[in-house]
């Protein structure tokens, strides 16, 4: 045993003053003032890192994450419970509160999509499959056609219609008890995407997020005009009925409806809640370390885990947040097309998907506890292979884009959401300073991506059911 | 066979001095000049329209497993339709962009109507496949629509060119049925309703195989009811339609005019019964005459023009293509309505950038690998060699002609998408550009045959002239719509491309097949074929059981 260990060590020694000695020391002070007398230059850099040491970091932030977004939404469950039992301000609040905690972590997350990780990949069977065969849609699908779940408004900004009209139902979910008696999580999972049609949204967090604030219709509540800067407001009476102590007394809005109503809406928020915690559960657990199944593959994966990593950063980056979530809503000047469109939360949405690709490159995690997941960083790594420019330039583009996001974080927090900074027209600057930014990370992180020598090429071969 | 046209012998002589240049390295300089007097005039090779070595029955392409050349993708589920080739996933911008068109191709849009079919694109295009026929006479169509015109030619004087079923309200309110037809409903010209109802009632036909095997078909009956804006004109043609699948387009769109041309014999002189003839259709940018590629009857030569038509036709977005909303000056509650819409004046619905952005992703969107190949051996099952050799044998191949190389893509002329823009002079589409493609089509218009009549009839067949009870019927024989579009006549259609047809309904188990959906299988969709294709269609029913099934296997493989 000694002597095994003792020969591993000599030869890493070996290799590791083997490497050096290879190394141009030369006299430009790029590789430090011991380099010129042969002793072992660092190049500025204080922490060694390897490839496989960033994917493990990787790795333990994407556990981490995902345990943060398990974590919150079993206690945004316990809120809605709570809510339902009990509907008044203050449990209402608290629910609404809980949504949007559990939306921190998620956020952060995202940046794990896009690279046949479990959110994209993962089978019911806890195999990884091919893109599309994860839950990502029943988490977070949007833009809703809402029409399917519950009440909507007669005229809205936007349409919460599907599709088609050949897709709609007869009233809605909640409303018609005669074809779907009960609502549980097997109603909500039926229903989904019901007539091969993708606005036909009944699961994940916009589902709760539309039955917590309802239709963004102003603070008239008209549906109409110019947009003002609250989210939707549906009031808590929508949940009142005689099992909570408020017979007789149930809303659907500005209706009065029976009893069964508001109970049928209960169901359905906390089954939705409760597939949101299945679909969570899942992914954490395919990233636990030691069994999961993708933990084990993507720790063990070198440069293919490298490529991948990457290519969350960039395909995240672009064409998720710069061009679908916040370009095209810019684009259209539509609610429709507003990624929290409810809450009028998509300022966060933004912020941290941002933040989710900093994190990735930093390798820096803050949990929910406040406990700071900490690692071998991509940016160490460029340094260590000899790309210190390129590091700087990658760090100071992440960080640009976080300024940036934070300044539509600011504006929405102090009274201009998203939805009312869009309307102000096209050339909208901090929009267009945040679409700006992302799209030189962009280009920056697939120079990153030559550098390191990684490619993407050989991640999506689609497979497929033959 | 077809003789070389002068027009291909000179592409060929063009290929070769290229390939005389190329090839040479570092040493290229000091080339010495070819000889210009060979000795022994090359034999002129008999090449296809593409300038290839023709296909035969019995030899088997490598490269037919990748129907769409580089912009095919390995699936074959649900979302076979729905995928970007991986030249454009291992781009982020491309990526990106394909993404943005995707949602615009699935998300409703501010300023949809005043009268539409549905309110995107999605909304037809199931799934990024194919429409479907409503389940029920009750269930109005969403995914399909009745074009209409004159028998003499040109769009309803009241109705247009299209019947769409909705008004707005059916998509901006929360009560769908309220934009639905009314009989003389918008005759006031203040309160608009959708055009006019269409349903479809099927009537039996039975048949029977030369060999004694029986089979069924569904030949539909048109019926229009609830006019909402008065009768028809005098002489209406009505030409029932479901939406197609959308995949594979742009390299459709970059097949060279030329090579189409080539496959054209308007006056049959090969004598083999087939004489196709190349729509030749306006591109509303330029005014130009152009080789029509796209819709049932090819009246469109681009992508662009195919969706932009879509756009305003379909959805009720207007573009630069087509800047005036789809009522016609006999219609003036859909112009109240127009007026009322957000955008006014000169600016149009839907934006250039959008445009581009779903052009792209049309354009782009790839084509599925076929099945039954093994790749790992590269061995074809059995029954797919059988079938195809019998595809070629029985003629299939004279219309829906397998293979076509495309030239350069190139890029939109609405511009280079950016961002935050468009940037003039777009760059070609390399995915898509010099790509040997399978899409089993020429492109060309043939004449399917039938016949149509239109009656006025009660709900319980009686002769009747006006009234809220006195529906518009359709019937016809064969495949015919008696609708002329262009230069296309009411028996002409465009040869459908058959890449994907296998996995329709594997993208939408309520698809059916054909321009109207009548064949529930490809089976019923082969035994439709009339005129033209009528001598095929014989000698495909003269097969044995076991061969129709190789056949239809191989069809299935596409």
């Amino acid at each position: 045993m000694v002597l095994t260990k003792t020969t591993k060590l000599a030869t890493a020694m070996f290799l590791v003053l083997n490497l050096t000695a290879c190394g141009d020391d030369g006299t430009d002070g790029v590789n430090g003032i011991n380099g010129q007398d042969g002793a072992v230059g660092t190049d500025g850099v204080s922490t060694f890192v390897t490839r496989a040491d960033v994917v493990n970091t990787n790795a333990n932030i994407a556990y981490a994450v995902y345990s943060d977004s398990l974590i919150r939404a079993v206690e945004m469950r316990e809120s809605l419970q709570q809510f339902v039992d009990a509907p008044n301000a203050t449990s209402f609040a608290q629910a609404k509160q809980a949504w949007l905690a559990a939306r921190e972590p998620y956020g952060q997350s995202e940046v794990y999509r896009f690279r046949s990780g479990p959110i994209d990949a993962l089978k019911p069977d806890g195999s990884i499959g091919v893109e599309g065969d994860g839950p990502e849609g029943r988490i977070n699908a949007w833009p809703l056609g809402e029409a399917i779940i519950d009440y909507v408004a007669v005229v809205i900004d936007g349409d919460s219609n599907p599709e088609s009209p050949a897709n709609a139902l007869s009233n809605n979910i909640i409303s018609n008890s005669a074809d779907y008696p009960q609502i549980n999580k097997t109603t909500l999972l039926d229903m989904f995407e019901f007539g091969e049609d993708e606005r036909n949204v009944t699961t994940g967090y916009h589902a709760i997020e539309f039955l917590l604030w309802g239709q963004d219709l102003n603070a008239d509540k008209t549906g109409s005009g110019e947009r003002d800067n609250t989210g939707g407001q549906r009031p808590f009476s929508d949940y009142y009925s005689a099992t909570n102590g408020h017979e007789s007394a149930c809303t659907s809005g500005t209706l009065v409806m029976a009893d069964q109503i508001c109970m049928r809406r209960g169901d359905y928020l906390l089954a939705a809640a409760d597939v949101l915690i299945d679909d969570l559960t899942a992914i954490t657990s395919s990233w636990e370390p030691n069994v999961g199944v993708h933990y084990n593959a993507f720790v063990a994966g070198g440069n293919v885990s490298l490529a991948k990593i990457l290519e969350g950063m960039g395909r995240l980056s672009f064409g998720e947040l710069a061009g679908e979530r916040i370009n095209i809503a810019l684009t259209t000047d539509s609610q429709e097309d507003e990624h929290s469109c409810f809450s009028d939360n998509t300022h966060r949405d933004i912020y941290l998907n941002a933040k989710g690709v900093q994190n990735s490159y930093n390798a820096n995690y803050i949990r929910i506890n406040g406990e700071v997941i900490q690692g071998a960083s991509i940016h160490d790594l460029l340094v260590v292979e000899g790309f210190h420019e390129l590091a700087n330039e990658l760090r100071g583009a992440l960080e640009q884009t976080q300024l940036n996001a934070s300044v539509i974080d600011t504006h929405a927090k102090t009274g201009t959401p998203f939805d009312v900074l869009i309307q102000q027209s096209i050339q909208q600057p901090n929009i267009l300073a945040v679409i700006n930014s992302l799209v030189s990370q962009t280009d920056v992180i697939e120079q990153a991506i030559g550098a390191l020598g990684v490619t993407t090429n050989d991640l999506r071969q689609d497979t497929g059911e033959f | 066979m077809k003789l070389l046209s002068p027009a291909a012998a000179s592409v060929v002589a063009t290929l070769f001095v290229l390939t005389g240049c190329g090839g040479g390295g570092g040493q290229s300089t000091t080339q010495p000049t070819p000889n210009p007097t060979p000795v022994d005039p090359v034999p002129t090779p008999v090449l296809d329209h593409s300038g290839l070595t023709p296909l035969t029955a019995d030899v088997l392409d490598a490269n037919e497993y990748y129907s769409g050349g580089e912009a095919t993708v390995k699936v074959a589920n649900e979302d076979a339709f729905s995928r970007r080739p991986v030249a454009i996933s291992d781009d982020f911008q491309l990526d990106g962009f394909f993404t943005s068109g995707d949602h615009l191709f699935r998300t409703p849009h501010r300023d949809i109507g005043p009268l539409l079919s549905t309110g995107n694109c999605q909304g037809c295009h199931l799934n990024d496949g194919k429409g479907k026929v409503p389940a029920s006479v009750d269930t109005p169509m969403t995914s399909m629509f009745m074009k209409i015109g004159k028998a003499e030619g040109g769009p309803d004087p009241v109705y247009g060119g299209q019947l769409q079923t909705f008004a707005v309200q059916s998509f901006t309110t929360s009560d769908a049925s309220s934009g639905l037809p009314s009989y003389n409903g918008s005759t006031n010209g203040n309160e608009l309703f959708g055009e006019a109802y269409a349903f479809v009632e099927y009537q039996t036909i039975n048949g029977t195989y030369p060999d004694g095997q029986t089979y069924q078909l569904r030949n539909p009956v048109y019926k229009i009811k609830d006019l909402s804006f008065g009768p028809f004109g005098p002489t209406v043609r009505l030409s029932p339609r479901v939406a197609p699948a959308i995949f594979g387009s742009g390299l459709l769109e970059a097949i060279p005019s030329s090579n189409i041309e080539q496959l054209a014999d308007e006056n049959d002189s090969n004598n083999d019964g087939i004489s196709g003839r190349v729509s030749l259709t306006t591109d509303v940018l330029t005014g130009e005459q152009k080789t029509g590629r796209f819709s049932y009857k090819a009246q469109n030569p681009s992508v662009l023009q195919q969706i932009s038509a879509a756009y305003r036709g379909d959805i009720g977005l207007t573009n630069k293509l087509f800047p005036q909303e789809a009522c016609t000056d006999q219609q003036a509650a859909c112009q109240l309505v127009a007026d009322q819409e957000t955008q006014s004046g000169d600016e149009v619905d839907f934006s250039d950038r959008e445009l581009a952005l779903v052009e792209f992703y049309n354009r782009v969107l790839a084509v599925p690998a076929r099945r039954g190949y093994d790749e790992a051996n590269d061995s074809w099952d059995d029954i797919i060699i059988k079938g195809r050799k019998l595809f070629f044998d029985v003629g299939c191949v004279n219309c829906h002609v397998p293979r076509h190389k495309t030239a350069v893509a190139n890029g939109s002329v609405l511009g280079e998408i950016t961002l935050t823009g468009l940037e003039p002079n777009a760059e070609p589409i390399a995915t898509l550009s010099n790509q040997l493609i399978f899409p089993y089509t020429d492109l060309l218009l043939h004449d399917m045959g039938g016949s149509c009549e239109i009656t006025r009839e009660t709900a319980i067949g009686d002769s009747c002239s006006e009234g809220a009870q006195c529906l518009y019927v359709q019937k016809c024989e064969g495949l015919a719509d008696g609708l002329s579009e262009g230069v296309a006549t009411g028996t002409e259609w465009k040869t459908p491309a058959l890449w994907g047809v296998g996995l329709v309904q594997t993208v939408n188990p309520q698809a059916s097949f054909l321009h109207d959906g009548r064949a529930q299988t490809l089976e019923e969709a082969i035994l439709w074929h009339g005129g033209e294709a009528q001598t095929s269609n014989n000698a495909f029913q003269h097969l044995t059981g076991e061969q129709r099934q190789q056949l239809l296997s191989f069809v299935g493989s596409l």
